[in-house]
C-alpha cells in the first residue's frame, strides 16, 4: 500500500515537472500580431536590460492595455537589437507607489536606459524613481509631466496621454449607427481611471450624434461595478449576462480582463461586445468593433526619441495623441458593422480631425442623460 | 424567473458537489480543509485539457461545423480528468493523515497553501501570464447547449420549461446533478455507505466487525478529492469562461459552511447551495432581474442600497449557521487519527 502510494506522489510531481516543459512553447506561438512573434521573456548576454517595462494592474497579457503597451517596448527593441525585461510590481492589484518605485528601481539597477511605466497609477513611484536615477528616461503612458516637490519639472519624464473620448465617441456613434439602441458601458477603476471616464463619457456623446443623426432614442446602462482590478470575474459575467436578458444589445466592455467575463455572457446570449485599447476582434467573434488607441505606436515612438537624440522634444512635457496624430480610431478591417460604412466612419474621422466634431474630453463618472440618450447609472 | 434560475444553478452546483466531497471525507473520519485547494487544482486540470484538446483537429472541425455532441465529449472527457487528478491530489491528504496520523487540519490547510502557488506557477510555465484561458473562442460558444446548438430556430418559444432547463444551460450541470443524487443514495443505501459512515462514527467497532478502516477512510477522501477536483472544474467551465489563475473566489470554504449548515446531509446540502446561489445572483444582477416577469425590477426599484444585496449571500450565511449550528451533529470520530491499537 505504501509502496504504490509513494509511487504514485513521485508520479504526480513527474507529471507536473513535464507541465512545465511540455507547455513552455506556447506562449510564443504566433498569431496575426508581429509583436505575437516576438517573446515575452528574453535572456541577455550580459544580464542587462536596456528597455524595461512596468505593468499597470492587471495581466500583462490582458489582451489590452498592458499588452498592447509591451508590444510597443518589444517591436521598438526587436528592430533596434534592445535587450527588454517586463517587471509587474508586487502585490498585484494591492499594489502600493513603493511596489511600483520599488520595481522602477530594480529595473534601473538591471541597467535599463527606458523605462516605459503604463498606468495613471504610477505617478507618484516615477517622480521617485525618476529623482533616483536622474540618467534614466521614463515614459508615463495615460500620464502627465510630473515635477518634484519644489516644483522642478522631471525632464527625464515624458507622457503620453491618448484622447480616449475621441475613440470612444467613435464606437459609440458605429454601434448607433449600426442600428443597435440599447447599449451598455462596463468599466474598469471603479469611476477613478480618467482613461476609461473619457472613453465612457466619449462613448455616450458619439451615441447622442449618432442618434441624433437617425432621431432614434437610445438608452445607455453605465456601471463600474466589478471592474476595480479589471479582472474578469463571475459576478461581472452574470451582471452581463442579466443586462442582455433585458434586452441590452451590445456592452462596451472598457478594462483590460474584463472582456473575458464580458464576452462570455455576450456569447451564451447572441448579443454583442464592443473592445477597448487594441483590436479584440480575433479574441471573440461577439465584437463587433472595437476602441482602439495606438499604445504600441505610441511606445515605440517614444522610445526612439531617447535613441535618436531628441528626446528633449518629448522630455518632461505632455504628449496627447488623437486622431489628428491618427492615434486613436476604430479598426476597419475587422469590425463587423453593416450599417454604416468605412467611407462614412472616415467622413466622421476627418470631421474630429479637422474639429468640425467636438468631443468634451471632462472626466466625469456617470454622464448625464442627453436629448437622444437615457443614461442609466448601474450603481 | 428563467434567468434566476438558470443563474442560480449555475453558481449551486459547483457548492453542491464540492461539499458533498466534504461530507464523504468527513462521513469517513477525516475532515478535508483542503477542498478550496483541490478545486482549484481540478479547475486547473480541466482547463489544461481543454486547452491541449483544442488544437486536436477532431474538436477544431467540431466547434466549426457545430458538431455539439462531439464538444460535448470533450467537456465530458475533461471533466474526468479533472475529477482523476483531484483525487490523486487528494491522495497528498489522505496519506498524511491516515499513514502518518499527521493533523486533518494542518494537512488541509497545507495543501490549501500548496494549490493556488502550484497552479500559478505552472500557468505561468505553460501560457507565460497569470491566467490559463482557452486557445480560442469562449466556453459559452463551445460547450453551451442553446436552442441553436439542438437545431431549434432562435425564436421559437419552447415553454417555461424547455426555455430553463433546455436552453442555454451547460451538460455540466446536469450532470452533477445527476451524480450528487446516486452518491447520496450510495452514501445511505448502500453496503459501502454504511461501512463509510460506521468509520466515522465509531471506526473502532467497525474494525472489530473486520472492516477496514484505514481502506474506507481512503475511500472516503479518494472520493472526496474526485468531487471537489471536478467540481473547480465545472465552476470554472460555467460560471469563469473555463479560466484558471489558482482562484476559484473561496468557493471551497463556502462548501465547508455549507457542508456544516446541511448538516452533512445531502438534501439539506442541496438546499443551502440553492439558498446561497440564489442570493448570490440576486447579488450580481439584482438590476435586471424580472422575477415575475410583469417588467418591473422590484429589486432594483425598492431602492436598497446595492452594497446590502452583495453582502446578502454572506449574511445569509452567517444568519442561517447561527440558527442551525446548535443542531449540526459532526461525524463523531472526524478528526481523529484512527490507532488500531488504542481500541
Amino acid at each position: 500500500m505504501k509502496k504504490t502510494l509513494a509511487l504514485l506522489l513521485a508520479l504526480v510531481m513527474v507529471l507536473s515537472l513535464f507541465a512545465g516543459c511540455g507547455g513552455k512553447g506556447k506562449g510564443e506561438e504566433v498569431a496575426g500580431n508581429p509583436a505575437d512573434a516576438i517573446a515575452d521573456e528574453m535572456t541577455s548576454a550580459d544580464g542587462k536590460y536596456q528597455i524595461a517595462f512596468i505593468t499597470d494592474v492587471g495581466a500583462l497579457k490582458d489582451q489590452g492595455f498592458n499588452e498592447g503597451t509591451y508590444n510597443g517596448v518589444k517591436l521598438f527593441a526587436n528592430d533596434n537589437n534592445k535587450s527588454y525585461k517586463y517587471y509587474q510590481p508586487a502585490n498585484g492589484d494591492q499594489a502600493t507607489d513603493g511596489d511600483r518605485a520599488d520595481a522602477m528601481k530594480l529595473a534601473c539597477d538591471n541597467g535599463a536606459e527606458v523605462v516605459v511605466a503604463a498606468g495613471f497609477m504610477q505617478g507618484n513611484a516615477l517622480i521617485e524613481a525618476a529623482q533616483a536615477y536622474p540618467d534614466v528616461k521614463f515614459i508615463f503612458i495615460d500620464g502627465w509631466p510630473l515635477a518634484t516637490e519644489d516644483g522642478t519639472v522631471l525632464t527625464n519624464v515624458a507622457a503620453i496621454a491618448f484622447r480616449e473620448e475621441q475613440a470612444g465617441y467613435l464606437a459609440g456613434y458605429a454601434a448607433v449607427m449600426d442600428g443597435y439602441t440599447k447599449l451598455g458601458f462596463s468599466g474598469g477603476g471603479a469611476g477613478t481611471n480618467p482613461a476609461c471616464c473619457r472613453y465612457g463619457y466619449g462613448f455616450v456623446q458619439g451615441a447622442e450624434a449618432a442618434a441624433a443623426a437617425k432621431n432614434v432614442n437610445v438608452e445607455v446602462k453605465y456601471s463600474w461595478l466589478y471592474g476595480g482590478s479589471f479582472q474578469a470575474s463571475s459576478e461581472l459575467q452574470t451582471m452581463a449576462s442579466g443586462w442582455y436578458q433585458n434586452g441590452t444589445e451590445a456592452i462596451f466592455a472598457c478594462g483590460g480582463s474584463m472582456f473575458a467575463s464580458i464576452s462570455a455572457a455576450a456569447a451564451a446570449e447572441d448579443a454583442k461586445v464592443i473592445g477597448v485599447d487594441v483590436d479584440q476582434s480575433s479574441q471573440s467573434a461577439t465584437v463587433i468593433t472595437s476602441a482602439m488607441k495606438g499604445l504600441a505606436e505610441a511606445t515605440v515612438w517614444a522610445i526612439s526619441k531617447n535613441y535618436d537624440g531628441t528626446w528633449s522634444e518629448i522630455g518632461g512635457s505632455l504628449a496627447t495623441l488623437g486622431a489628428t496624430d491618427k492615434a486613436v480610431g476604430l479598426p476597419t478591417a475587422t469590425w463587423s458593422l453593416e450599417g454604416w460604412t468605412v467611407e462614412e466612419y472616415e467622413a466622421l474621422f476627418a470631421d474630429i480631425v479637422s474639429g468640425k466634431v467636438e468631443i468634451d474630453d471632462t472626466t466625469v463618472e456617470y454622464p448625464e442623460s442627453t436629448a437622444h440618450v437615457t443614461v442609466v447609472p448601474v450603481k | 424567473m428563467t434567468f434566476l434560475i438558470q443563474q442560480t444553478l449555475l453558481y449551486a452546483v459547483p457548492l453542491m458537489i464540492v461539499a458533498l466531497a466534504g461530507v464523504f471525507a468527513e462521513r469517513s473520519g477525516i475532515i478535508n480543509l483542503a477542498l478550496e485547494g483541490i478545486m482549484i487544482f481540478g479547475a486547473f486540470v480541466g482547463v489544461w485539457f481543454v486547452q491541449m484538446m483544442q488544437e486536436v483537429d477532431v474538436f477544431i472541425i467540431a466547434s466549426r461545423t457545430g458538431d455539439w455532441m462531439t464538444l460535448q465529449l470533450l467537456a465530458l472527457a475533461a471533466m474526468v480528468v479533472a475529477a482523476i487528478l483531484g483525487a490523486v491530489f487528494s491522495l497528498l491528504l489522505s496519506f498524511a493523515s491516515i499513514n502518518l496520523k499527521a493533523d486533518q487540519t494542518i494537512g488541509g490547510t497545507a495543501l490549501n497553501l500548496l494549490a493556488p502557488a502550484l497552479v500559478l506557477f505552472l500557468v505561468r510555465m505553460i501560457a507565460n501570464q497569470n491566467t490559463l484561458r482557452m486557445t480560442t473562442g469562449d466556453a459559452a460558444s463551445w460547450f453551451m447547449i442553446k436552442k441553436s446548438t439542438l437545431g431549434i430556430d432562435r425564436n421559437t418559444d419552447l415553454g417555461f420549461l424547455g426555455e430553463t432547463f433546455l436552453n442555454k444551460v451547460y451538460l455540466a450541470t446536469y450532470l452533477c446533478v445527476i451524480i450528487f443524487i446516486v452518491l447520496s443514495i450510495v452514501l445511505y443505501k448502500t453496503r459501502f455507505g454504511l461501512r463509510l459512515r460506521a468509520c466515522g462514527e465509531n471506526p473502532q467497532a467497525a474494525d472489530s466487525l473486520g472492516i477496514n478502516v484505514y481502506h474506507m477512510r481512503y475511500a472516503g477522501t479518494t472520493i472526496s478529492g474526485a468531487l471537489a477536483g471536478l467540481g473547480g472544474f465545472v465552476y470554472s467551465l460555467t460560471t469563469a469562461n473555463c479560466t484558471a489563475n489558482g482562484d476559484v473566489a473561496g468557493f471551497g470554504f463556502l462548501a465547508l459552511a455549507v457542508m456544516i449548515f446541511g448538516n452533512w446531509k445531502p438534501l439539506n446540502i442541496a438546499m443551502a447551495s440553492l439558498l446561497f446561489g440564489v442570493f448570490k445572483c440576486i447579488a450580481a444582477a439584482y438590476t435586471t432581474l424580472d422575477i415575475n416577469g410583469d417588467g418591473v425590477y422590484m429589486l432594483a426599484e425598492i431602492g436598497i442600497s446595492s452594497n446590502l444585496y452583495r453582502m446578502l449571500p454572506y449574511l445569509v450565511t452567517l444568519v442561517v449557521l447561527a440558527f442551525t449550528s446548535k443542531k449540526s451533529r459532526a461525524p463523531k470520530a472526524e478528526g481523529i487519527p484512527y490507532d488500531k491499537g488504542s481500541r
